[in-house]
């Protein structure tokens, strides 16, 4: 097949039949010699094989094709891991120096890292920033984060020690001087436990009410469940608001400047609350779902006792597959999958799972998995962050005692 | 030894309407009744009539204060206001009311009308020997607890996790008294400003993918792909090896003390 270039035009044979057309009556006559036919014909040729090959995402493990036209074709970068090779445009930094307002963004750090619930705090502040032409100032306990690529203006740093100390009086304190200094137009809290106690506590120093747990924001109206669950509120996004998880979709590529302000003055005076401390818990009297940090037995368990003294030395709590609980090595409740708890540790240790899709499920919102098991190919090992092909009841009286010599347990 | 008051109000069952004890209010008064107390008050602002409030005394008390006002005011002042005429050691509420405005900020309110220390999500209370001080236990996310001491006079707020509330009684419920003292209370204009409706449910918020990046092709990949872990891989290693890089991998991850 001949080359075709993408700007070839489409050849139009009516139209080149009517130029060479010399005389219709009484019969046709056309003229033979090609100078005749037009060069340019009718609409653009297409080539189809040009655009698939643009259209092309990945190529292996399967085809993969995108038409939106903002693929790179696969045969300019080829597929790594089965990702798209969509070259990532870096966001234009947007500098507001004359806002005209301010909106307090009030984040958590919930030990000492910034929470999904926080990035959806600053893209709520955005949203009511942008409609106002104002300001988004992150007020926040020190930290390393890059404030200005989650949306953030202007940065009010707290005290570090804040993020991990309970100290809610004084960072009441500290959020009613900063407000009194700045006098921004909305301030916005996470309505998490701790930044929803902060939120009421800052209200009340500021005299004001809030508008607590808004469901949805718009610039316009912010509503929120009231009424036991029956009545939605809704009014003009009032001065004081605190956003309830997942209400407001965090943003996506941005950048600010994040220009630090001056810290406010740090509150005098005794807080009430002192001596704060965590209390140990039973970790199997934590509910599956809350669990951070869970081990958990399959079929290929066979040895309870070094199962349950694992427990024990590591204070996880202990769960299970369908089959053991099935079995009644532990009891229902404790059982992780589609069919029993959806969990969301931390961590999960897995001994001897094969990793069924009910089981998988699961376990989808764990950030990190662990997985030992005799065969190679268990879809458990694929999932896994570190996977370990032994016997599970050689390694866990291996870990027993190595935990032991350290401290647990 | 401390004189306690509880707020009561009224709460809502979620699916037949009807009122009915508010569940975090109850194990207030759970948590009041094993309180070692010399004086137990009962408070509620609103209305005297209401069928609910005889559930709470069914749970063994003798009387409840109700301060007499229509619907709509601020309980507030009132509130404030009689709690100060009674100075107790300990005030516990429930940490949201369940059918009104539900913003849990009544008892930051009142705690600051008083000018006292308020504790939030607490599950349990020790009163110190010499009646100054209290160990309050808090409960957190994932299960965990954390104690505080705090001096009296503080107004607690009740975690859902705190011990659940006995059930109530119908003896006590029909013997037990209903003071009923009218008050003067503002109208809520904050209240009245929103607009009600019926609370429809949203669809959830697809969280999935990162966002703002690429089409809808990543989030579908995110949503239908399943994670891939890092994929650290050890095979056959003698159960110590094992042992020890699945305790590195915990430490690494914070589950584990250094
Ligand atoms: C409707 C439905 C709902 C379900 N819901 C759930 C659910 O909620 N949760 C759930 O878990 N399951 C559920 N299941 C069951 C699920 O399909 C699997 O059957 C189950 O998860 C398998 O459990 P397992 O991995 O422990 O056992 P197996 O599939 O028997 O796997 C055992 C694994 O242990 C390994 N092994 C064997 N010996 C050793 C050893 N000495 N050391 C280390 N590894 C060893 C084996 O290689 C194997 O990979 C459901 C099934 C159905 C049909
Ligand atoms: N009208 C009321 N009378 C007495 N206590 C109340 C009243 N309204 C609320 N409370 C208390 O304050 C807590 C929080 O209420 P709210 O701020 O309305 O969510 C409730 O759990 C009750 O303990």
């Amino acid at each position: 097949m001949s080359e075709q270039h993408p700007t070839a035009r489409r050849r139009d044979p009516r139209a080149e039949r009517a130029a060479r057309t010399v005389r219709v009556e009484p019969r046709r006559r056309l003229v033979l010699s090609v100078d005749v036919v037009p060069q340019t014909g009718g609409r653009p040729r297409r080539d189809p094989r040009a655009r698939r090959a643009e259209a092309i995402v990945q190529s292996v493990p399967r085809l993969r094709l995108d038409w939106t036209g903002k693929a790179v074709g696969a045969s300019a970068l080829p597929t790594v891991e089965g990702r798209g090779p969509r070259a990532a445009s870096e966001p234009v930094l947007r500098v507001i120096d004359d806002p005209a307002c301010l909106l307090f963004a009030v984040l958590d750090r919930p030990d000492g890292a910034l929470s999904g619930h926080d990035r959806q705090v600053l893209a709520a502040a955005r949203l009511l920033a942008d409609a106002a032409g104002g300001a988004v100032v992150a007020v926040v306990p020190d930290g390393g984060e890059d404030l200005g690529a989650l949306g953030a203006d202007r940065v009010l740093p707290l005290p570090a020690a804040w993020a991990d100390e309970y100290a809610p009086e004084r960072r009441a304190a500290a959020v009613a001087a900063a407000i009194a200094r700045w006098s921004p137009r909305h301030i916005l809290f996470a309505e998490s436990q701790d930044g929803g106690d902060l939120a009421r506590r800052v209200a009340v120093a500021c005299g004001e009410r809030l508008f607590a747990g808004v469901e949805s924001l718009s610039s316009a109206r912010a509503a929120r469940r009231a009424g036991g669950g029956a009545t939605e509120l809704g009014c003009a996004p009032p001065r004081l608001l605190s956003i309830a998880a997942d209400a407001v979709a965090p943003l996506g590529a941005v950048r600010h400047e994040a220009r630090r302000l001056d810290p406010p003055p740090e509150p005098d005076g005794v807080p009430a609350l002192q001596g704060a401390r965590r209390l140990p818990v039973d970790p199997d009297g934590v509910g599956l779902g809350e669990a951070d940090f869970i081990v958990s037995a399959g079929n290929g368990v066979t040895d309870w006792d070094a199962f349950a003294a694992l427990g024990r030395a590591l204070g996880a709590t202990r769960a299970g597959s369908r089959v053991v609980c099935d079995a009644g090595h532990l009891p229902r409740d404790r059982q992780v999958g589609a069919s029993g708890t959806v969990v969301s540790a931390r961590c999960y240790l897995a001994f001897g799972i094969a990793g069924a899709p009910q089981h998988l499920q699961g376990i989808g919102g764990v950030e990190r998995v662990i997985a030992v098991n005799t065969d190679l190919h268990a879809a458990m090992i694929k999932r896994a962050d570190l996977a370990i092909i032994a016997d599970a009841q050689a390694v866990m009286p291996a870990l027993v005692r190595l935990a032991r010599e350290r401290g647990h347990g | 030894m401390v004189d306690v008051a509880i707020l009561l109000s009224v709460g809502r069952h979620p699916v037949s309407g009807r009122a009915r004890r508010a569940p975090t209010d109850a194990r207030a008064l759970e948590m009041a009744l094993g309180l070692p107390a010399v004086r137990r008050t009962a408070l509620h602002a609103g209305d005297p009539a209401s069928p609910a409030l005889r559930d709470y005394l069914g749970m063994g008390l003798d009387r409840l204060t109700v301060l007499a006002m229509a619907h709509g005011c601020d309980p507030v002042e009132p509130l404030a206001a009689h709690l100060r005429s009674l100075s107790p050691g300990i005030v516990l509420t429930g940490n949201r009311a369940e059918g009104g405005e539900d913003s849990g900020m009544l008892p930051y309110r009142v705690a600051h009308t008083l000018g006292v220390a308020i504790v939030p999500d607490v599950v349990a209370i020790t009163v110190e020997a010499g009646g100054g001080a209290a160990e309050v236990v808090q409960a957190l996310a994932r299960g965990q607890r954390r104690a505080l001491r705090v001096a009296l006079p503080f107004v607690a707020t009740i975690h859902p996790a705190a011990p659940s509330a006995r059930p109530s009684a119908f003896g006590p419920a029909r013997r037990g008294r209903i003071d009923s003292v009218p008050v003067e209370a503002p109208p809520d204009a904050f209240l009245a400003a929103c607009a009600a409706r019926p609370w429809r449910d949203r669809p959830k918020r697809l969280t999935v993918g990162a966002p703002g990046s690429g089409g809808a092709l990543d989030r579908l990949r995110a949503a239908t792909e399943a994670k891939a872990g890092q994929g650290r891989l050890l095979v056959g290693p003698s159960p110590d090896e094992a042992a020890l890089a699945i305790y590195e991998c915990l430490q690494e991850q914070g589950v584990l003390p250094r």
